[in-house]
């Protein structure tokens, strides 16, 4: 290609992309790498300075809570995980490939964004009143005669942060995997109930295995929120379950910057070992 | 400007696509005010090269000569070269005046707003769009949409406009009416037109010139009837579309087909041994003829295809090759033939064209 | 066949799973019009009435029941979302617009601009605050360090908004206007913009609902002043009551607002994809 022209373009392509490219490096990488930075920063009870040290590092190891937390973190995503899958595939399959009509499909849809238009902690905040003590779910299972005693460990306990992540969460496993189903050809399906398939044969062997690529992106999706989440477990559990993300808050509003910068980079860590992982199940660029 | 001052030229223009080799080496010299056919199979490379020119890409290697100026470098919008795209390409959020004003009122010059008017008015006026300026592109039809976009070019007054398969979108009435509206069009104003098309008889029929465009190079450039009567390689004659293309061998001066041996005075150079006859010159004579003017063709009667002037008549050789006589009706009535009856073709022997790989004394 | 059985049971799955969506808003909702002062957020009802309405617009008497610090923080939210969407649109459009073209390092510039969505916001938040606290030494604010968050967290949604738009893009029209002599700047004013811009609106639409709801950035990130999201959360930790129910209430019916004018001006701007999508289809 002639030089000039040849530069005209590379110059016009760096113009565009260069305020967005930089912003990034500025505020999202730059950031990042300070996090790792000052987790091996000295701390003091107020103050903090760049000696470096592992204290923090060590700190963290020793301290049962911390390492607690870690653990309720992952054990909290896997199950909000499970949950998101188990409850939200079979509505996908409903919208995105057992309706037939295009504008059914399109209402359910948005019926599942439009509660994304109330703020998010107003979401969280509406389990109270549904869960607690005198709640909603008590009263109508009372009212119903199912129960005597109003369950208390709806409210304030894991499962009450568990039931409202996995409400707030869920459409985001629905919405990939219907993605997918709806672009599945109806005439492979059709095919393989002409060769005699039944259902659940063509489901494992056909379905299922085209729909994967969503799963793995609306896994990824709930995956990446639930591990960096605070505010659910802070308003729905009663301080009673602490995730990596709530030390993170506690350590940085007692000015503790080396330890929250600890925890940052093992949720940083755990996360891309979470993330890589699902991308080695699919190769996402291919598929999309 | 007389004639045959060169408006472009173009000097070993070569674009590649990765591995792909679209224009390979081209050089071509085109003259003023004239209406140039550029004929190519699909994949011959003719979009690409236009796309070069009009600065939309940029070549690999070599130069472009536009007015005597070296363009290669020159971003499209500092050419001065009309383009009319294949699908139009209209401004669909502006009405008819606007898509033609279009180029006047964002161009680097500032046209005074009257001159716009009157100028767009003439424009649409020559194409025989007045009183639709105010409509949407999406309320006219597909050969309004095409005179808007040559109004919208020409308005620009470009010495040379591209047409990037200017008719293909169009069907076969229209084609042939905006046939000779383009050539109309053209002689009104100083202006060259490089057409590419696919089609031979379109290019045939257009151009003042023609040129053939194959794997990237451009094979043969001439008058259409220099290209018609004597094609320069076996590919051409094949593109055209009009010969009965013979293999065989050619060997001191003598070419062995499935006709016999015909001795053979001049031969074009070539990668293969070829002979040909124009569908036209071919005749068909009975089983037994004796007074043949040439060679021997048995063949099997398949059918015909009127085509209102002239009459095709299919027939098969004995190696299942498919031969066609094209009988003009202005030369008398076509003799009755019966299908599945054996004839013998033959020709003037003159009238053949062969190519062959040593030239033939 | 299996799925005549399989379709109903899930049409009613899907029913309750929808109910599992709304059950919460529905409480919510009718929690709102407990009676005040005394009510509490929870039931009974002891009787209906629009006192937490008025209380939220100050119209009640002064009661124990501060009311929420909504007003500032809402203009403080509404102008942060206004900047964060002005600029990652401009962001995303400039970024998308360069990967029409192929360049080396695309699939590099690709993933530095997705993890933006895709990083925790505690994490950028805390860094950013690292960053602004202990390297640079600045205060931190909502229009600034805040700001920058949000625009890190929405330029990608924009950016793949715009990709999508421009992926269906004809670009002969531009070249049509290229070769009129019209400079590409023009060109992308005069011909692109205003052909992709419902795919700009909608990420407008995106960046501006992303940054008006966000909250783990903005909780590290901003300083003192409260925003909307803030204010909602400083309520948690102290005892709740129905004010914040009606307020619930009344950010959804502003989301419908927001909504209703972005399905306005996107009835406007759908004429002329028509238009486009009609051209598309004769050539």
């Amino acid at each position: 290609m002639s030089a000039a022209s040849t530069n005209r373009q590379k110059t016009n392509t760096f113009r565009l992309l260069a305020p967005g490219v930089v912003w990034m490096i500025l505020f999202l990488v730059a950031p990042i790498m300070m996090i790792v930075y000052v987790s091996f920063w000295t701390q003091t009870t107020f103050a903090i300075n760049s000696t470096l040290t592992l204290d923090s590092w060590r700190n963290f190891f020793a301290s049962e809570a911390y390492v607690g937390a870690l653990w309720t973190t992952i054990r909290l995503w896997l199950i909000v995980l499970t949950l998101t899958f188990v409850i939200g595939y079979p509505a996908a399959l409903y919208v995105g490939l057992l309706v037939k009509s295009k504008t059914v499909s399109t209402v359910l849809l948005v019926l599942c964004v439009i509660p994304f238009w109330t703020s998010f902690l107003i979401r969280v905040l509406a389990w109270r009143p549904m869960l607690g003590k005198e709640g909603a779910i008590n009263i109508i299972l009372q009212k119903v005669g199912l129960i005597d005693t109003p369950i208390e460990v709806l409210l304030f306990s894991e499962l009450s942060v568990i039931i409202g992540m996995t409400q707030i969460y869920v459409v985001f496993m629905v919405g990939p995997i219907a993605f997918m189903l709806g672009r599945i050809d109806r005439n492979i399906i059709e095919a393989a109930r002409d060769l005699g398939a039944g259902f659940g044969r063509i489901f494992w062997k056909i379905i299922f295995p085209l729909s994967l690529p969503g799963v793995v992106v609306g896994a990824i999706f709930v995956s990446v929120m639930v591990l960096g989440e605070f505010a659910t477990s802070g308003a729905l559990s009663g301080r009673k379950v602490n995730l990596l993300g709530n030390i993170i808050v506690t350590q940085v509003g007692s000015l503790k910057w080396a330890m929250a910068s600890v925890v940052g980079v093992i949720l940083t860590i755990l996360l891309g070992i979470v993330v890589a992982g699902f991308l080695r199940i699919v190769d996402l660029k291919r598929e999309i | 400007m007389t004639q045959s001052d060169p408006i472009f030229r173009l000097e070993g223009v070569t674009r590649r696509y990765g591995n792909l080799t679209a224009l390979d080496g081209i050089d071509f010299v085109a003259e003023d005010n004239s209406y140039i056919a550029l004929l190519g199979p699909s994949g011959s490379g003719k979009t690409s090269l236009l796309r070069v020119i009009a600065g939309f890409e940029t070549p690999d290697k070599g130069r472009i000569w536009f007015q005597g100026r070296d363009i290669t470098d020159l971003p499209a919008h500092e050419r001065g070269i009309g383009f009319v795209f294949q699908n139009f390409a209209l401004f669909p959020h502006l009405t008819i005046f606007e898509n033609v004003a279009f180029g006047l009122r964002h161009g680097a010059t500032k046209v005074p707003d009257a001159e716009i008017t009157d100028r767009v008015r003439a424009s649409i006026d020559m194409v025989g769009l007045s009183g639709l300026e105010d409509r949407n592109p999406d309320q006219i039809s597909g050969g309004q949409k095409q005179r808007v976009a040559l109004a919208r070019s020409l308005v620009m007054q470009p010495k040379l406009v591209l047409l990037d398969e200017p008719l293909g979108a169009l069907d076969a009435n229209l084609r042939e009416r905006m046939q000779t509206e383009l050539r109309a069009i053209r002689e009104r104003l100083d202006v060259t037109f490089l057409h590419v098309t696919g089609s031979e008889t379109e290019a045939l029929a257009m151009g003042d010139r023609v040129a053939v465009l194959d794997a990237g190079r451009i094979i043969q450039h001439g008058t259409p009837d220099s290209i018609y009567d004597s094609p320069a390689v076996s590919d051409v004659a094949q593109f055209l579309n009009r010969f009965n293309m013979f293999e065989g061998s050619l060997k001191d001066g003598m070419f062995h087909g499935a006709f016999g041996a015909v001795s053979v005075a001049s031969a074009r150079p070539n990668d293969t041994d070829v002979y040909a006859i124009r569908y036209d010159r071919t005749r068909i004579f009975d089983a037994d003829a004796s007074d043949l003017p040439g060679p021997a063709l048995p063949v099997r009667y398949l059918a015909s295809e009127y085509l209102g002037s002239s009459i095709i008549f299919l027939f098969e050789t004995a190696d299942h090759k498919t031969v066609e006589v094209d009988h003009h009706l202005s030369l008398g009535e076509p003799r009755d033939l019966t299908v599945g009856q054996n004839y013998v073709l033959s020709w003037d022997p003159a009238q053949a064209i062969v190519f062959g790989k040593e030239s033939a004394r | 066949m299996e799925s005549k059985v399989l379709k109903p049971i899930l049409a009613v799955y899907v029913g309750l799973f929808i109910l599992f969506l709304y059950g919460p808003f529905i409480v919510l909702g009718i929690l709102s019009f407990q009676q005040g002062p005394e009510g509490g957020p929870q039931f009974p009802i002891l009787s209906w009435s629009t006192y937490w309405y008025q209380h939220l617009f100050g119209l009640t008497p002064p009661s124990r029941i501060a009311p929420l610090p909504v007003g500032e923080a809402l203009v403080r939210s509404l102008t942060l979302a206004f900047m964060t969407m002005v600029t990652a649109t401009v962001l995303g459009v400039m970024a998308a617009q360069a990967f029409r073209k192929r360049f080396r390092g695309a699939g590099v510039v690709f993933y530095l601009i997705v993890l933006g969505m895709m990083v925790p916001g505690v994490l950028t938040g805390l860094g950013t605050s690292l960053l602004a606290n202990n390297v640079v030494g600045i205060e931190r604010h909502w229009w600034s360090t805040a700001f920058l968050a949000h625009v890190v967290y929405t330029f990608p949604f924009a950016f793949l908004v715009m990709l999508a738009i421009l992926n269906r893009f004809d670009g002969s029209v531009e070249e049509a206007s290229w070769s009129l002599g019209v400079s590409p700047i023009t060109t992308f004013r005069k011909v692109t913009f205003p052909l992709i811009f419902p795919g700009v609106l909608s990420a407008m639409l995106f960046a501006f609902t992303l940054s008006f709801d966000e909250f783990p950035r903005t909780l590290f990130a901003s300083g003192r002043d409260q925003t909307l999201p803030l204010a909602i959360y400083g309520t948690f930790s102290v005892e709740i009551h129905p004010n914040i129910f009606a307020f619930g209430v009344m950010t959804t019916l502003f989301s419908f607002a927001l909504l209703s004018v972005y399905g306005i001006l996107m009835g406007l701007s759908v004429r002329r994809a028509k238009k486009m999508a009609m051209q598309e289809d004769i050539a």
